[in-house]
This record gives C-alpha cells, sequence and structure tokens, in this order.
C-alpha cells in the first residue's frame, strides 16, 4: 500500500443467510479521489459501503485503511474510527430534528472532547462555503432537501475525515438541487484532501466522481483493479470511454455537461488533521 | 365504513415486529391502566359496602310507634372487639335486619361466624344460640358481633351508653332495623374518594399518553394515507379505531389482572378487618362501564393526538420549531393554589376532592412548560453531547418529556400531599380504639395510594421510554453508524428524564404539601417523612430501572444497520 491509498478491500465476503451479498471484492481507494459504487438493487453495493466503513464486519476478507487493518476491530474501535477518520451523507435522516444545523456539525467534534464552543465556533466555519450563511440557527425541518443535505456534509467533514462515504446522497432531492448538492461534496471532500466514495443507482451522480466500480451479484464487474475509466452510456450500462485518456476523465467530471453554472468560490475552512 | 374498519386491522396487523411491539406496549399500559383504574373504582363501592351492612348498628329512632328496641356496646375480649347488639321485641313481627333469618328471643342470642369460633369470647353470652349472622349484617368477615335477645323491662335496653359514641349507642326505640350508616363509616368513604382522585387522575394522563405514543409512531403512516388522498375523517376513523381495537384488548386484559389481584387485596386491613371478595369486586355495572371508558377514553385522546396530522398531510413530515407553550398553563396552576389556603377541615369534602383534582390536572398543565423552561436552560449550559442533546430534546418536546416523568411527579404530589397527613403511631390502642384506628387507617390507605401511583409512574417511564426508542430509531440507527457511542445516546436518554424528573418532582412534593397545610393538624411526623424519603427513593430506583430495561432495545435498533428509512 503506498501513501497514496486510504483504504483497500481484499476478497470481502459476506452473505446473509442463503443470500450472498459479497462474493469475493477488491477495492482499493486512493487518496482524494471520488469513486462511485453502482448497481442494480440487490447487487451488494450498500454491503459493501457498509465493510468498508466498519459498519459491517465481512465474514472474511480484510479492510485496511492507511495500511492498518480495520476489520478486526471491536465495536468500540470501530465506532472510534467512523467517528473520526470517516464522514457519512446519507439519503436523510441523519440531523437531529432537535438540534440545530449548527450544533448537527458540531455534535461529532463534541463527541471527540472539542469544547462546546469551539466546536460550533469550527462547525459554523463550514457555513458559508457551503452556501449556508444564516442557517446556522435553524432546525433540520427548517431547511429545505438541499439544504438539510449540505448541513450533513458540513457534518461528515467537520472531523476532516480520510474518506466520506455517501449511500445515495441525492436520492431525495430533484434533479438541479442533486446536482449541486454533488459538485459541493466531490469538492468539498477534494479540497480536504478526504475521499470520497458514493453508492447510487443515478448515472448523473455517477458522473461527478473520478472512477466508477459496478457491482453485480456480489462482484465488481469493471475489471479487477478498477483503472479503467467507465462511464455510463444512455441506457445506464457501463462502458471504457474510448475517447478520453484516464487522467483527463478523471477530470472531466468537475463540470459534467447540465450542472448549474455559478459563480461559486470555495473558501473551505483551514482545518488540522 | 367496513372496508376502512379492514384496512385498520390490517394495518394493525401487517405492522411488523416492532409495530407489534408497539401495540403490545400499549397493550400493558392500558392493561395496567384499567386494572388500576377497576381498583379506584372498586375502593369507593367496598366502603359504601361496609356502611351500608353496619348501618343497621345504628338506630334511629321511631318518629312513629316504636316496635323494637336496640342497644349497641363494645366489649373487648385480649384486645379484640366484640360489637354486642341488644335486642328488645316490642310488637312481634318486626322485620330482622338483612342477614338475619329471626330476631333473638329473649335469653337467646345470634353470634357471627368468627365469634362462634372463638370459645373464650362466646363464653361472653350464656344464652341460647339461636343461630349465626350473615355475611350481609358483616361489616368484614372476621368481625365479632353477638345478637342478644331481650325482655323490654330487661337493664341492658334500658341503660344509657357511657362510653364513647363511635362504639356504642344508648338504648333507642325504632321501627325498623334499617338504621342509617354511622358517622365515622362517612368519613371514611370521603377518604376513599380523596384516595380515588389521587390515583384517577395520573391514571387518566397515563392513559392519554399511551394513546397519544401510537399516534406519535403512527404519524408518518397517517400523513401518507392524507397524501394519498385519504380524507381527514377517514385517517381520524382509523386511527381511532386502531387505537381503540388495541385499547379494548388491553382492558379486558386489566380486568383478568384486577381479578387475578382480588384474593391478596381483601386481605387489606382496615377498621381491623379483611374484606369480602364481594366487596372488592365493584360489580357487574361498574365493569362494564369501566371497560366501555377505557377504549372511548383512549379513543378521546388518540383524537387530540391527530389533530396536528389532519391539519396538513406534511404537518409531520416536516418538523419545525413548535410554538412556545404559553405561560398561562402556569398561571392555571397557581390560580388553583390560591384557593387552597381558603380550605380547611370546615370545607366540604366533594369540594377538597374537587380542589385537589383541580390542583393536579393544573400540575400536569404546567409540568410541560417548565419542562421546556428546565430543557432550554439545559442546553444553553451544556458543555457534554449527551447533556446537549438531552437539552434540545426536551425544548423540542417537552410534552413527551413530561410524560415520561409526569407519574412520578404526580406521585411527588400524592406523596406530598399525605406525607404530611400520615400521623404518627403515637397513640395505643388503650386511650381511643377508634382513633387509632383511623390513624392506622390512613397509614395502611397512603401506602396503598403511594404504592398503586408508583406503579403507575414506574410502567408509565418504562413504557414512554421503550416507546421513545421505537419512535426515533432511525436517528439513533444512523447517529450509531456515524460513530456516536451507544453510551452517549443512553445517557442523552437518561438525562432527559432525571433532569426534569429531579426538579418535577421536587416541585410536585413541594405542591402537594402546599395543598395538604390547611388539613394538617399535626406537625409533619418522622414516619411522614419517612415515607416521602422513601417514595423519592423508590420513584428514582424505578424510573431508572424502567429507563434500564429498555436498553437492549436501544441497542437492537441501532444495531441493524438500516442506512435508509425503513
Amino acid at each position: 500500500m503506498s501513501s497514496h491509498d486510504v483504504l483497500e478491500g481484499r476478497a470481502l465476503r459476506k452473505s446473509f443467510g442463503s443470500t450472498v451479498a459479497l462474493a469475493g471484492v477488491d477495492l482499493m481507494i486512493h487518496r482524494g479521489e471520488a469513486v462511485a459504487i453502482m448497481g442494480p438493487s440487490g447487487s451488494g453495493k450498500s454491503t459493501l459501503l457498509h465493510c468498508l466503513a466498519g459498519i459491517m464486519k465481512p465474514d472474511s476478507g480484510e479492510v485496511h485503511l492507511l495500511g492498518e487493518r480495520i476489520d478486526t476491530l471491536g465495536e468500540r474501535g470501530r465506532s472510534l474510527l467512523r467517528r473520526t477518520r470517516f464522514g457519512f451523507v446519507f439519503q436523510f435522516g441523519q440531523l437531529l430534528p432537535e438540534l440545530p444545523a449548527d450544533e448537527n456539525v458540531a455534535l461529532p467534534l463534541m463527541l471527540g472532547d472539542v469544547s462546546r464552543v469551539r466546536a460550533v465556533q469550527q462547525a459554523r466555519s463550514w457555513f458559508g462555503p457551503l452556501g449556508l450563511s444564516g442557517m446556522e440557527g435553524r432546525r433540520p425541518g427548517e431547511l429545505s432537501g438541499g439544504q438539510a443535505q449540505r448541513v450533513a456534509i458540513a457534518r461528515a467533514l467537520v472531523t476532516r475525515p480520510a474518506v466520506v462515504f455517501a449511500d445515495e446522497p441525492t436520492g431525495a432531492l430533484d434533479q438541479a438541487t442533486g446536482h449541486d448538492t454533488m459538485r459541493l461534496l466531490v469538492e468539498a471532500t477534494r479540497h480536504n484532501d478526504a475521499s470520497l466514495v458514493v453508492v447510487t443507482h443515478d448515472p448523473q451522480v455517477a458522473r461527478w466522481c473520478d472512477r466508477v466500480v459496478e457491482v453485480r451479484d456480489g462482484l465488481i464487474v469493471t475489471g479487477p483493479d478498477h483503472s479503467e475509466p467507465v462511464v455510463p452510456d444512455r441506457s445506464g450500462h457501463f462502458v471504457p470511454d474510448p475517447h478520453t485518456p484516464a487522467i483527463a476523465q478523471a477530470r472531466v467530471v468537475a463540470q459534467p455537461p447540465g450542472a448549474p453554472a455559478g459563480s461559486y468560490a470555495p473558501g473551505w475552512p483551514a482545518g488540522e488533521r | 365504513m367496513s372496508n376502512l374498519l379492514e384496512l385498520t386491522w390490517r394495518l394493525l396487523r401487517g405492522g411488523g415486529r416492532r409495530g407489534m411491539l408497539g401495540s403490545s406496549l400499549m397493550v400493558a399500559a392500558v392493561a395496567v391502566s384499567t386494572a388500576l383504574l377497576l381498583f379506584a373504582v372498586a375502593v369507593n363501592f367496598a366502603f359504601a359496602g361496609r356502611a351500608d351492612r353496619g348501618a343497621w348498628r345504628n338506630p334511629v329512632a321511631a318518629t312513629g310507634t316504636p316496635r323494637a328496641v336496640e342497644a349497641v356496646r363494645t366489649e373487648f375480649a385480649r384486645n379484640r372487639l366484640i360489637t354486642v347488639v341488644h335486642v328488645a321485641v316490642l310488637v312481634p313481627g318486626v322485620a330482622p335486619p338483612r342477614g338475619l333469618a329471626r330476631l333473638p328471643a329473649p335469653g337467646e342470642v345470634l353470634m357471627s361466624p368468627a365469634l362462634a369460633k372463638d370459645p373464650s369470647a362466646a363464653g361472653r353470652f350464656p344464652g341460647k344460640v339461636a343461630g349465626t349472622i350473615g355475611d350481609e349484617a358483616l361489616v368484614h368477615p372476621g368481625e365479632l358481633v353477638a345478637v342478644v335477645g331481650h325482655a323490654p323491662a330487661d337493664p341492658e335496653v334500658n341503660t344509657r351508653w357511657k362510653g364513647d359514641g363511635r362504639l356504642g349507642a344508648s338504648p333507642a326505640r325504632i321501627a325498623g332495623f334499617t338504621g342509617r350508616p354511622t358517622p365515622d363509616s362517612g368519613a371514611y368513604r370521603a377518604l376513599a374518594l380523596v384516595a380515588s382522585v389521587l390515583m384517577v387522575v395520573p391514571l387518566l394522563v397515563f392513559g392519554g399518553a399511551a394513546a397519544r405514543l401510537t399516534v406519535a409512531r403512527r404519524d408518518r403512516r397517517l400523513a401518507s394515507l392524507r397524501l394519498v388522498g385519504a380524507t381527514p375523517g377517514q385517517v381520524v376513523a382509523m386511527t381511532v379505531a386502531e387505537a381503540m381495537i388495541t385499547a379494548f384488548a388491553g382492558a379486558v386484559l386489566g380486568l383478568v389482572l384486577y381479578a387475578v389481584a382480588i384474593p391478596p387485596l381483601s386481605q387489606v386491613e382496615i377498621s381491623g378487618g379483611t374484606w369480602f371478595a364481594s366487596d372488592v369486586w365493584p360489580g357487574a355495572l361498574p365493569v362494564a362501564a369501566v371497560l366501555a371508558a377505557v377504549p372511548l377514553l383512549v379513543g378521546l385522546s388518540a383524537m387530540i393526538g391527530l389533530r396536528r396530522v389532519v391539519v396538513s398531510p406534511l404537518g409531520v413530515a416536516r418538523r419545525q420549531t413548535p410554538p412556545a407553550m404559553r405561560f398561562v398553563r402556569v398561571v392555571a396552576l397557581l390560580a388553583t393554589l390560591a384557593v387552597v389556603p381558603g380550605l380547611g377541615f370546615g370545607a366540604a369534602m366533594g369540594t377538597v376532592a374537587v380542589v385537589l383534582g383541580m390542583a393536579f390536572l393544573a400540575l400536569n398543565l404546567a409540568g410541560p412548560w417548565v419542562v421546556g423552561l428546565i430543557g432550554r436552560i439545559t442546553a444553553r449550559t451544556a458543555r457534554r453531547p449527551a447533556s446537549l442533546l438531552a437539552g434540545r430534546r426536551l425544548v423540542d418536546d417537552p410534552r413527551s418529556a413530561w410524560r415520561t416523568v409526569s407519574g412520578v411527579a404526580l406521585t411527588g404530589f400524592v406523596a406530598g400531599f399525605i406525607g404530611l397527613l400520615i400521623p404518627s403511631a403515637s397513640l395505643t390502642v388503650k386511650d381511643d380504639v377508634v382513633t387509632a384506628w383511623l390513624l392506622q387507617d390512613i397509614r395502611t390507605g397512603t401506602v396503598v395510594v403511594l404504592m398503586v401511583s408508583f406503579l403507575v409512574a414506574i410502567v408509565s417511564a418504562g413504557i414512554t421510554a421503550a416507546s421513545s426508542v421505537l419512535d426515533r430509531r432511525q436517528n439513533y440507527a444512523l447517529l450509531r453508524l456515524a460513530g456516536t457511542p451507544l453510551e452517549v445516546l443512553d445517557r442523552a436518554r437518561s438525562l432527559e428524564t432525571l433532569i426534569p424528573l429531579t426538579i418535577m418532582g421536587g416541585g410536585s412534593i413541594a405542591t402537594g404539601m402546599f395543598c395538604a397545610a390547611p388539613f394538617a393538624r399535626l406537625a409533619m411526623s418522622a414516619t411522614g417523612v419517612l415515607t416521602l424519603l422513601a417514595c423519592v427513593i423508590a420513584g428514582f430506583a424505578g424510573v431508572i430501572g424502567a429507563g434500564a430495561l429498555s436498553r437492549p432495545l436501544l441497542r437492537s435498533v441501532t444495531t441493524d444497520p438500516a442506512p435508509r428509512p425503513d
């Protein structure tokens, strides 16, 4: 594992009763890259995310974070890991409805023993860059779906995680808001030198990512080294892109066709790891 | 309508394992409420029964032609009381009291079964034993009673009774043996009424809370029904039907619970005696009324809880800062309390019961407001995540937080109220047996009322804790998924209960003591302080224990990794 590699899953297998969710998956996530995990319902993509994120223990196989094995950690260790090294963005329902937005973002910091005043201060510094100025005191019920997801992005990144996991982050949003949210998610994670793993079934979401991994019947079907860039075609199937060199492919996603062009100037909060 | 009922039934049955768990929680809550409600009702019938059965021994002088002479004395046999009724018939054919086959002729004696079984006591009555006294003429099953027949000229029916008026009656020329209930039995009935009020109000609050919990859990589903076009009427009908079906099941179970509890309950000694099983059984009509009233009240409570959902299909899907509760709630409490000092021993028992009930309800009204205030203070001063979560949650839904602690808080009111009134056991039988009995009985009654209140409080705390976990399972699961330790969630949960419990419990005890002050003849006794202390400890331990019981549930809902809502 080089210093370029952040998270690696090796020969991951997981079954639920007689249903095989993962049938031996190898996957490497590099520093700062955004990877989309795609596949039809029941293909095992969510299980893959859960195993990589230390939510679930695989039946066999190994998960390494920055060279350290994490799948063998106990529940407490994995909890700590999820809280400190990983960030999570879900479809919805992750914000505590009774906490104002800034305290929702500050919560992971407070859990890590940062004082309340500092935690809230740090949390608030994310609101401007994410276009949430003035929303600090609002409660999740008073935010729009897109705003709530941006608060969730802030909460995922406020601890400066190594990897952000997103499970259908735009699933509950309309297309324009979804684009906007994905752009912010990709830019914010990249700016913070974090990797992003997105589980989605939406090709439009996947296009924002540097790389797409397709899972079918518990196996990755896009080649063992996943170095080959693929893009979804019009019918939603993944085909190697014959026109774009791999490097350019990774960058083109920064402004996909149809994305709202904005005079967006990121000013991500300076943070410490 | 039948379609609607069928759909309701399918939704009720198809709720899945957690839906079933939620419904069983409500069945359990309603069962406990019903059993205790039956008890609270039965207490009144029990004392009324005693008063009726003892009435024939309280002679009423005839206004017309006297037909018999009746005199009542009390004798002591080794510290046991024997009630002796001396009877002389003036006009043959006078009807005997209920429970007596006939009146004894001069020289004859009738004995109660307990007296007949006690040869040393029975030996005091040398006459010919002409029969036994039936249950209908006995105040309690173990009572020692003798009815002695005399000639009209005998001294026993011509000598004035010089002892305590509550233990005997001078000879009176009577027209019949109907008599009238003694003033003492009236006092007991009034005390029983007060005890009922003290028990029923928390029960109603608890029952209503249980009904609203189901509605809260159904919120999302109901909003979906509204979204697909169900009319408000249909949604109300379905939810109310569901709540009432569940409540009826709970009520029947409660009846069974109560029936099982009758034998031990009838052994509770009051006024030196236990109870007939028929005393503790309130009778078919009151039972039927309770069985009908419980589902109706639950349905009504569900309907009130539904208002928000019915108004708007989106009303519950989006949570907003709830409007602050109005201070008027506290004003209501203060206004009620302002009436209290005007009361005293002069006030009619009915008035006292009404004011007491009002104070109770006002306390319940002011509770959520105070909980909200506590929440704001807690949230503002919180330094740790657990207390921040707890405080914000209190602010967000002070009513549900109040529901969790209301049982104990209202018990605190009861404890404060009777804590002042519990007399110390300094009087002995020798001094004044009836007063000693009364004091002993108040103590017994206090303990019974407190036990009932505690049962309600603890069951209510347990059920609300479990159902709050169920309601918030998605939040909890996602928080845990993102690495929040289970302990933090658990600590937040217990703080959410303990902070208001400490403040509200203390406040209620003080309020209860304030309400009792006009009636407290005696200064606060050591017994009272001890009882109060025991209450506080038992209350806290019970609520903590009941909350801890739902910890496995918290663990199970959070280990299920379902990041998408189910």
